[in-house]
């Protein structure tokens, strides 16, 4: 029986520790014990008992949504990104226009590779603006 | 042998019998469920052996969807639990349907006959 706590408890690893959860797990627990014993009573040697209800018992994604497991929040990372990058994109067109006028006040080029690092912030917007929506 | 038809829909074939895990049947898990637990009271692996018994095993419930249909009923207040008496393995926790849930069971009972006669209209005879 020790291989199917074992089960078990790795089934609900990434489960949240919770008072419901601990119920579950014991209820889970207590019908998957009865089936293998009433699989050795039909004449099931332990092993293939226990192999069999661990197979049978499918995979807990529907009971991970019951229970509402979050999903990390991906969001608050991008927004991160976001910020990053239009800091750096401001730094990096600074530069530019810096060395533009202070060695080639005639020659107006700074634009060039604004356009450039612009796509930089651009991309990252639109990437948080998705993770938002979805 | 594991079949995977046409549709996506895996099939297997144990001999002769076919055990399909059809969607069209999880959306009525819940019914089923309620029908069971309707009848008496009942516990998580009596419900699973039930469907299979019932089904001749054409249609085995997965332990898992099994928990995750009872969180979700109970949520709904359609069925609620109470530990029964020691036995082999532990206490058991039953289900008894509520209230609600009977006159749930009633109206998807209703539904069930009308969606049944629309697509029968259209794929009966077609065997």
């Amino acid at each position: 029986m020790n291989q199917l706590r074992k089960h078990v408890d790795e089934l609900f690893k990434e489960i949240p520790d919770s008072g419901k959860k601990a119920t579950i797990m014991q209820e889970v627990m207590q019908n998957l014990e009865e089936k293998v014993l009433d699989l050795m009573e039909q004449g099931k040697a332990e092993d293939d008992a226990i192999n069999k209800t661990i197979v049978e018992f499918g995979d807990i994604e529907d009971l991970k949504k019951e229970l509402d497991v979050k999903l990390p929040a991906k969001n608050n990372l991008r927004k991160l990104n976001l910020g990053y990058s239009i800091w750096g994109s401001f730094l990096i067109i600074s530069l530019f226009i810096f060395i533009n006028l202070y060695y080639t006040p005639n020659v107006i080029w700074f634009v060039y590779p604004t356009f450039a690092v612009l796509w930089w912030p651009l991309t990252m917007y639109f990437s948080w603006k998705k993770a938002k929506k979805g | 042998m594991v079949i995977i038809t046409l549709l996506g829909r895996v099939v297997y074939v144990q001999g002769s019998v076919y055990l399909i895990r059809s969607d069209i049947i999880r959306g009525h898990l819940d019914s089923i469920i309620l029908c069971l637990v309707l009848e008496k009271d009942r516990y998580g692996y009596e419900i699973s052996k039930e469907i299979s018994l019932r089904t001749d095993n054409k249609f085995q419930i997965k332990e898992a969807t099994l928990y995750a249909v009872f969180q979700r009923l109970e949520k709904k207040d359609l069925i609620e639990s109470y530990y029964g008496s020691v036995s082999k393995g532990g206490k058991r926790k039953y289900y008894r349907i509520t209230t609600l849930g009977k006159a749930y069971l009633k109206e998807t009972a209703e539904e069930w006959k009308v969606t049944k006669e629309i697509i029968d209209l259209f794929m009966e005879g077609l065997n």
